[in-house]
């Protein structure tokens, strides 16, 4: 056989079909692996209309002013006093109601307010600026081998935001995040810069701490911290009924450092099952693995859009998250990576249709009852309906005696609805029903409802579920008496209401 | 019959697909999301149609595919026409798409290009294209999925023609033995 000298050899390689078709394929492979997700279009605009991220609340502003020096901030608050503008802030904007924007508004984009300032390693404090994100206070802590006490189950989230709706995650120890902060900085609605901690005689962290930007700006924080220890995660399948005795237990017993739980919405399990995920304590700190980033987004999406069509295919998702708990029982998380969850796999951007939060408290000791009155209200297989619910999270709240306006009253759990309805006016009205009527179920079992959603229920729905409105709003009209400081979510519930209610 | 379907579908082809090309890039930017999705879907478009290219000049008595490489297109025309933009996986068919039309592509130019009349066509070609692109601008009411529709169409029933009549003529050869 004769053979052909090397550079002929590499001359036909590539004319080679079978070497033409590896090509097409592994490069065919990698595109699917890598097809980005699409976002969805919000956020502020001098230009266009200003939005939140469900786009519901379309608004015109004045303009941005884009947060770098406090100096600035407080000249740009006393100048608004003296010509009556209105003022709103703004994050991440991932509340749902129009709490970071109003018409006519001056919003404060703090965003790029967003310095770590101190780390004292010793007390176990960090200081922060209001518009960092909580990833950017990991990675700063990180190193020093400490952790968040209390933070949203997803890092992507400003530090003010979160704090302005006094925000939960999967931590079951340290009680509601307002409990966590040592220490605040805030511009008042009169201008003036005041350090405030709990013991203030003036109370102001009750207001500005799930306070929805009303009180004024948050500048910077200072939040406790604890180890950042190394958990196992434990996962289990339950029914309902046996929940309840579950987390009595989990709470009794001190080995549990976070916990999470996800209820059925498939048609053949619907509201009968549900699977748990549990972090328990292993006595290891660590600081040297590296938090982690999202990874698999795309594959993520396509599971997740399979299961928004409903039907048998949310009995097919169900299933897969099933396997996908039993495949990471016994796993090692760090803290800080078990409050890292995933975010980007969950954007939906379905053209004339929207996906919405809602969350729902209710008292531990009625869970199991309120289910079953729940099952009794929604259909079970909701395929060919408009109004879809797809996901309904599990997460403890416990009592709140830190916050004026506190949605748990006891120890609660908080049920998050991930919900689809389309954006025609018959198909939002269905929608608003439908949330209302739940609404009323939880209130009749002494629960409430999580306020920075987009508002479906009606103002004598939000007084009933936060018997502290009243008092809220005195302190609101006191301590901002010019009303510099508003949004879409105070004039809906304090000032104008929905039209119908007029 | 041959020489007459080797004449003139071809340059009917090539001149209806540089036609369509400006409609169907508006279709895939809309289905790429990102740009840098918009240019990994051409280049996967370029390699599949390497491997076409590739493929045709391996084969023995590739002109017998050619009916079918037309209907091919045509159905993918059809298929671009009638998919939702809405769509949640689109952007995984338009890369399937991608990949398909590349492959027929590139099958069709290599046959192409060993016509005896290629050096005519791509004269005429430029003429025609020129010509279509100037009265299509004019066109205002119709939308480009009719258009891309169309086409596909057109292309469909020349490659199921061309088919038809390829079979008719070897059972009446066969006929004749």
């Amino acid at each position: 056989m004769k053979l052909l000298p090397i550079k002929l050899q590499k001359h036909a390689l590539h004319k080679n079909p079978w070497f033409l078709g590896l090509i097409v394929f592994m490069f065919s492979v990698w595109i699917v692996l890598n097809i980005p997700i699409e976002k969805r279009k919000y956020g502020l605009s001098q230009s266009n209309l200003t939005t939140d991220y469900t786009g519901l609340l379309p608004e015109r502003i004045k303009g941005i002013v884009k947060a770098g020096d406090r100096t600035e901030l407080q000249r740009i608050v006393k100048e608004a006093n003296k010509n009556g503008h209105h003022i709103s802030v703004a994050g991440l904007q991932h509340s749902q109601g129009g709490h970071t924007y109003y018409k006519d508004s001056v919003v404060l984009d703090m965003k790029t307010f967003n310095k770590v300032l101190e780390i004292d390693e010793q007390y176990k404090t960090v200081k922060v600026e209001s518009g960092a994100t909580w990833g950017d206070v990991q990675a700063a802590i990180q190193p020093y081998g400490l952790a968040l006490k209390v933070t949203q189950s997803q890092s992507i989230f400003t530090i003010g935001g979160s704090l302005s709706v006094n925000a939960h995650g999967r931590d079951i120890r340290f009680g509601p995040m307002a409990g966590t902060v040592k220490e605040m900085t805030i511009l008042t609605p009169t201008g003036e810069i005041k350090t405030v901690t709990r013991n203030d005689s003036e109370e102001w962290l009750k207001y500005v701490l799930g306070g929805y930007g009303l009180f004024g700006v948050i500048l910077d924080v200072t939040l406790e911290l604890t180890e950042n220890e190394v958990y196992t995660i434990h996962t289990r399948v339950l029914n309902i009924k046996d929940y309840e005795s579950y987390f009595s237990n989990l709470l009794r017993n001190d080995d549990t450092a976070m916990h999470y739980a996800r209820v059925s919405v498939a048609p053949s399990t619907f509201l009968d099952e549900m699977y748990i995920i549990d972090y328990k304590k292993t006595g290891t700190q660590d600081n040297q693995t590296p938090l982690k980033e999202e990874h698999g987004a795309r594959i993520g999406k396509m599971a997740i859009d399979l299961g928004r069509k409903g039907g048998s295919w949310e009995d097919l998702f169900w299933e897969n998250q099933k396997l996908l708990i039993k495949s990471i029982d016994g796993d090692k998380i760090t803290r800080n990576n078990a409050m890292r969850g995933n975010s980007a796999f969950m954007e939906y951007t379905k053209p004339s249709r929207v996906e919405v939060l809602q969350e729902f408290f209710i008292p531990v000791d009625q869970y199991e009852e309120y289910i079953s009155d729940l099952k009794n209200m929604l259909p079970d297989n909701d395929k060919d309906d408009d109004f879809k619910i797809h996901n309904i999270t599990v997460r403890y709240a416990p009592k709140d005696n830190y916050t004026g306006l506190n949605y748990a009253k006891e120890d609660m759990f908080g049920l998050v609805v991930l919900i689809q309805h389309g954006l025609q006016e018959n198909e939002m009205d269905n929608a608003e029903a439908i949330i209302q009527k739940w609404t009323d179920l939880t209130l009749e079992y002494g629960g409430s409802y999580y306020l920075p959603y987009y508002h479906y229920q009606s103002k004598e729905q939000f007084q009933r579920s936060y018997p502290g409105w009243g008092k809220f709003h005195q302190e609101k009209l006191k301590r901002d008496p010019n009303g510099l400081f508003q949004n879409i979510f105070y004039n809906y519930y304090f000032i104008e209401g929905a039209s119908h209610e007029k | 019959m041959k020489n007459k379907s080797e004449r003139y579908i071809p340059l009917v082809v090539s001149v209806g697909q540089v036609a369509i090309f400006p409609y169907y890039i508006i279709w895939l930017k809309q289905a790429s999301i990102t740009f840098t999705l918009f240019a990994w879907l051409f280049a996967a478009f370029s390699f599949t149609a390497a491997l076409g290219y590739r493929i045709f000049q391996s084969k023995k008595n590739t002109s017998s595919f050619i009916p079918f490489i037309y209907m091919g297109m045509g159905s993918l025309y059809v298929l671009v026409s009638i998919l939702s933009n809405s769509f949640e996986f689109l952007p995984y068919i338009a890369l399937l798409i991608q990949v398909i039309l590349g492959f027929l592509q590139g099958y069709y130019h290599a046959w192409h290009i060993e016509r005896k009349a290629y050096r005519l066509h791509a004269v005429n070609h430029y003429l025609l294209v020129g010509s279509v692109m100037v009265v299509l601008s004019f066109v205002k009411i119709l939308s480009p999925v009719i258009i891309i529709s169309a086409f596909g169409g057109v292309l469909f029933m020349i490659g199921f023609g061309l088919a038809w009549v390829t079979q008719v003529t070897c059972i009446e050869l066969d006929d004749v033995k």
